[in-house]
């Protein structure tokens, strides 16, 4: 196997493992083509520790070699001097967990490290692990993924009337980014779809993405149209969008760009769509920060987050210097904006940003999540993270390759997955009661989007994910998620459904930093999850009772 | 009696207006009849279906008017942080009831307090006065120890004004030696027990700064006596609540610190711990803080920041985790004092408790802990929660020290939910009772002042209305499952939160989180049914099988 050639040293013997929230333990470390695996040296109760090696973000290598100052007292022999060597490698991992390894002998250590570091960050989607995890209780499935469009559609009744399903992208060729069937007003046939896709920045054309039962309204997404510096029009565009508010005064547009970002979008051939030519659109602009931006703020988070320094108020500056809570107050209120459009003043929208695949995403998300008790159901959660971010197609590969601690140079990475689950997170908190699941839930997802044994989120788009074939080749992380004992594990106990909004509170005051996430490996929060465990277990146990 | 009444009723010009409109917090706005008496503040709609305002005078911070045209606007600002406003038709009606209030809530003779006015409604089980007296306490310590004594030195409160009528001693002091002590510390506060760690015999003293002066005045009493309580061989630790400087400038006024050469069993350390004014400015920033309207996240933060209450609460919680450490990880005595020795020693001491004691941690233990550190302790409640956040006036001796101290107890109680007796509530209740209350509990600076105003004969013990069951039903914590280890809190200021229960309370609506607590109470209680369903089910099971032998047979 190629991953042979990476890995010069695959085990070490008398290697001592310090973990967060956890006592050192000494033991064998093994190197493998995908993953770091340290077994305790304790026969009684021997712990392993399997770690992917996809899960780490950086490591920082310290060779001591104790003949330097030893020196002086040298006394001591040459074998004795070069078993005194020793390395510490440290690793932080995408989960933000930082592990440290204590290695004898300088030799083995920068071996290991080496290892690490290479097969840490291949690049090759098709040798990840995914593509190599077979556990033996499961198979691989029939069907990969909750749900396809076209089971979507047929599901939603209320579409048949004035939506159907076009296949107009089946070979990727109009939109390499959508999904082959997408679900559009009837009156528009599948020429005027591929001539409006052209008008739009990846050929994102806008398309349903969120059907309001209570009035008929809906939330369409798109990207921005392509206007450039000397506005061209699309008239098959504006008759798309014509034909979604059909029998409605007006629609609204919500531009998650501020208005001179959208206008400056028009020197590099973009736009935005110009009130002359969509006279019954009004337009919204709200800036909301993404890309590189986004992911400095993570990273400023996470340092201000292990800063030992401490001191109250420089805790409290690097917070607030972070922005991370800029951000997420910004989602939500983005989103309770779009609700608002909808819910209350009863209208469609369309959501686009400049390419449609992050922003976007993030609040036509949480706008469902806030107006339909479908979504807030486990299955309903994940069905919807199905549709919104792996079939419209969030560059996962690309956002994700990185995390916080990264020393890489940054490229196309940014927390914006992150970032909905941390909105989630303070629906959650706003809302004990109205969500199906738990925070362990959001605490698994956002462990597994960086690192995973399962095949959800490799690869940039649904194209590409035919074309590596991940759906016949790995195992699915939702399907997996929805298994009996792991259902009972992550849904929430206290959950009650409620068919109304769940408006969040979106004051400064209100809004937390997510512990659970971003403090998870400090001891204090463990002692809220051993409380949230305990009332876990007697819920299961229930569940045990009425069954026997 | 009657010349009191009659002192109200000059004070309360317009004793009723109809046709007020009342908004308040969380709750539909109602349109009724305002009456003032000499200790409420009432609005009733007469109408089933709203539920009528009963506002203490007491609990009034400050209250703002204005008009519009001939509508006048009255805001009431609350200690416990709340606001309301009254809306009032006629100038004349709104600014005599404004008056009224003005002058109703800041009465400051004591005997015209609710609290002597206030009959219980409610069936006493237990009179909280007699709850925790003293000698009661120490028969605990006796069982533990006889190194120590009952001292009635202070039974006319003559040699230490702030301190009760007993307190414990080493016991081969006599009353003589501890007159002499006396003079040496601050306000005659001699170093006495505060608390006796059962599992290694360590103490925690508290005092008054000694008064070494500029020309460092030495006391051999006040050396002998401490040292009295070490063992052979051990150091203590002497734990000052001030910074060295602030420590040095002491000097100046009378007052000083314990110096090497005369103590030289004993370490000290200083801890910077903010007082009296500057933590009221705290509080006064962070309610601002709270209250601001503006929906940008960094001026949030910032004014968080600026307002240095977080601050103030990890440095509370670090001295007492300190003081906690020297007892039980070093096995050492601890001796803490400040400049008096009724604020800052006393966040040292009970939170440092609430660390070592798993007593503490329950209803009862957490009540005598108040009662113990710092009712009888001298803590001059009536000073410092005169005015709370919302004061106009100039602060004199006003500070939320006591607050400092339910805040850190909070922050504990989060970082260990199931380590404690009671719940967040409880403490919240402190917090309201300590600022405005029907209860006596918390009226007076000291036990001295409590005496002298008869205050068990003439009023009604918080801890009689806490303690009845349908009461600590409401109180208790659910999660509680008793605790016998010392509990280390974090300190790192990642870890410490802001009491959302007390400084969020009236701004966002707690109904959801409030549903979510129900909720789990309501799984608890049925798992507890359903465990002792199973039990019976078991017993019943075993007795059938030896009943029957035939069960037995495969």
């Amino acid at each position: 196997m190629e991953f042979a050639e990476h890995i010069k040293t695959a085990n070490v013997e008398d290697v001592v493992l310090r973990q967060p929230l956890q006592p050192p333990s000494r033991g064998t470390l093994c190197i493998t083509g995908h993953h770091l695996l340290f077994s305790d040296r304790e026969e009684s109760d021997s712990r392993q520790v399997l770690l992917l090696l996809r899960n780490i973000d950086a490591i920082e290598k310290s060779v001591e070699n104790l003949t330097g100052y030893s020196g002086f007292f040298s006394n001591a022999s040459h074998s004795e001097r070069m078993s005194g060597s020793s390395g510490t490698i440290t690793m932080k991992c995408k989960d933000l967990r930082v592990l440290q390894l204590d290695i004898p002998g300088m030799e083995q250590c920068l071996n290991i490290a080496h290892s690490i570091e290479t097969l840490s960050c291949l690049d090759c989607v098709s040798a990840m692990y995914p593509f190599f995890y077979r556990p033996v209780d499961l198979s691989l499935p029939e069907q990969w993924g909750l749900s396809s469009p076209e089971m979507h559609y047929s599901q939603m009744k209320e579409l048949y009337e004035k939506w159907r399903l076009s296949t107009v992208n089946r070979d990727y060729s109009v939109c390499p980014s959508y999904p082959p069937a997408v679900i559009v007003p009837k009156s528009i046939d599948d020429d005027t779809l591929k001539k409006a896709a052209k008008f739009r920045q990846g050929g994102r054309f806008p398309v349903l993405c969120y059907y309001h039962k209570k009035n008929g309204m809906v939330i369409m997404r798109s990207s921005q149209p392509l206007l450039g510096a000397n506005r061209k029009r699309c008239k098959e565009d504006e008759l798309l969008l014509q034909a979604v508010i059909e029998g409605s005064d007006k629609g609204y547009i919500i531009d998650t760009r501020s208005m001179q970002q959208a206008q400056q979008a028009r020197m590099t051939g973009g736009g935005f769509e110009s009130k002359s030519f969509y006279d019954r659109w009004k337009r919204f602009h709200r800036q909301m920060e993404r890309g590189k931006a986004l992911q400095e703020s993570l990273i400023k988070l996470v340092e201000a987050c292990g800063d030992e320094s401490n001191n109250m108020d420089r805790w409290l500056s690097k917070l607030e210097n972070s922005k991370w809570l800029s951000h997420v107050q910004n989602a939500l209120s983005t989103a309770g904006l779009l609700v608002e459009c909808v819910e209350r003043d009863g209208h469609s929208v369309l959501v686009h940003g400049s390419e449609g695949t992050d922003c976007s995403l993030l609040i036509s998300t949480l706008a469902q999540l806030i107006m339909d008790p479908c979504c807030r159901t486990m299955e309903g959660f994940l069905g919807l993270l199905e549709r919104e971010w792996i079939q419209a197609r969030h560059p996962f590969q690309q956002r994700c390759a990185h995390s916080a601690y990264s020393h890489a140079r940054l490229q196309q990475e940014s927390p914006v997955f992150l970032l909905l689950l941390d909105c989630v997170w303070q629906l959650w908190r706003q809302f004990p009661l109205a969500l199906g699941f738990s925070e362990a839930l959001l605490l698994r997802l956002a462990t597994e989007v960086y690192a995973s044994d399962y095949g959800t989120f490799l690869c940039n788009s649904d194209q590409e994910r035919c074309a590596l074939e991940v759906k016949e080749r790995t195992h699915c992380l939702f399907r997996a998620l929805l298994r009996p004992t792991e259902r009972d594990y992550y849904s929430n106990p206290l959950y009650e459904r409620t068919e109304l909004a769940i408006w969040p509170s979106v004051h400064p005051q209100s809004l937390q930093l997510w512990k659970g996430y971003f403090l998870r490996w400090t001891q204090q929060v463990r002692h809220l999850e051993e409380a949230q465990e305990e009332i876990r277990n007697m819920v299961i146990e229930w569940g045990k009772l009425a069954r026997s | 009696m009657s010349t009191e009444i009659m002192e109200f009723a000059e004070l309360i010009k317009t004793p009723r207006v109809d046709g007020v409109v009342l908004h308040r917090p969380f709750m539909p706005t109602v349109e009724g009849t305002l009456c003032l008496t000499g200790h409420h503040l009432i609005l009733s709609s007469r109408q089933d279906n709203t539920e009528e305002l009963w506002l203490l005078h007491s609990n009034i911070d400050s209250i703002e008017k204005r008009f519009v045209g001939s509508l006048g606007h009255i805001t009431v600002k609350c200690k416990d942080l709340r606001v309301i406003q009254l809306e009032i038709t006629g100038m004349e009606e709104c600014l005599n009831i404004a008056s009224s209030i003005e002058a109703l809530s800041t009465l400051d003779l004591v005997s015209l307090m609710y609290p002597f006015f206030y009959r219980p409604m409610f069936e006493v089980i237990e009179d909280g006065w007699n709850s925790f007296l003293p000698q009661n306490a120490f028969k605990d310590l006796e069982s533990m120890t006889d190194e120590w004594r009952l001292s009635e030195v202070n039974k006319d409160f003559s040699l230490c004004p702030s301190y009760p009528p007993l307190v414990a001693v080493p016991k081969d002091f006599d009353d003589e030696t501890l007159k002499k002590v006396a003079t040496f510390r601050h306000g005659g506060r001699f170093p006495v027990l505060s608390y006796y760690h059962k599992k290694n015999g360590m103490v925690m003293m508290r005092a008054g700064q000694p008064l070494t002066g500029t020309n460092g005045r030495r006391c051999k009493e006040d050396e002998k006596l401490i040292n009295a309580t070490l063992r052979p061989g051990k150091r203590g630790y002497i734990i000052d609540t001030r910074a060295i400087n602030v420590a040095q400038q002491a000097k100046a006024r009378g007052g000083g610190f314990e110096l090497e050469a005369n103590y030289p069993q004993w370490r000290r350390i200083h801890k910077a711990i903010e007082r009296y004014n500057v933590l009221q400015e705290s509080l006064i920033k962070l309610v601002e803080a709270c209250n601001d309207q503006s929906h940008s996240m960094d001026r949030w933060l910032s004014k968080l920041e600026a307002s240095n209450w977080q601050t103030n609460v990890k440095e509370i919680l670090t001295t007492a985790c300190l003081a906690a450490q020297c007892i039980d990880r070093e096995g050492a005595s601890v001796l803490v004092h400040g400049t008096e020795g009724t604020d800052s020693t006393l966040q040292v001491t009970s939170l440092a408790q609430i660390i070592l004691d798993p007593g503490c941690r329950t209803v009862k233990g957490f009540q005598s802990l108040v009662e113990r550190e710092w009712l009888q302790a001298g803590h001059p409640f009536q000073q410092r929660c005169a005015q709370s956040a919302f004061s106009n006036s100039k602060p004199r001796h006003e500070a939320p020290v006591f607050l400092l101290f339910l805040d850190c107890v909070w922050q504990i109680l989060r970082q260990f939910p199931c380590s404690f007796e009671f719940n967040e509530s409880f403490l919240v209740l402190l917090f309201e009772h300590a600022y405005a209350s029907q209860f006596g509990t918390f009226l007076g600076n000291s036990a001295a002042e409590r005496a002298r105003l008869c205050l068990p004969e003439k009023t009604v013990s918080l801890w009689s209305w806490v303690n009845r069951p349908q009461e600590l039903e409401r109180l208790t914590n659910p999660l509680y499952e008793p605790n016998s280890l010392v509990i280390w809190p974090s300190v790192a200021p990642q870890s410490l939160l802001l009491w959302e229960g007390v400084f969020l309370r009236w701004n966002r609506s707690s109904k959801c989180l409030d549903e979510a607590y129900e909720e789990m109470v309501h799984i608890i209680e049925y798992n507890k049914e359903l465990q002792t369903k199973v039990n019976s089910l078991r017993r019943q099971l075993a007795q059938l099988e030896t009943e029957d032998p035939l069960l037995h047979t495969p």
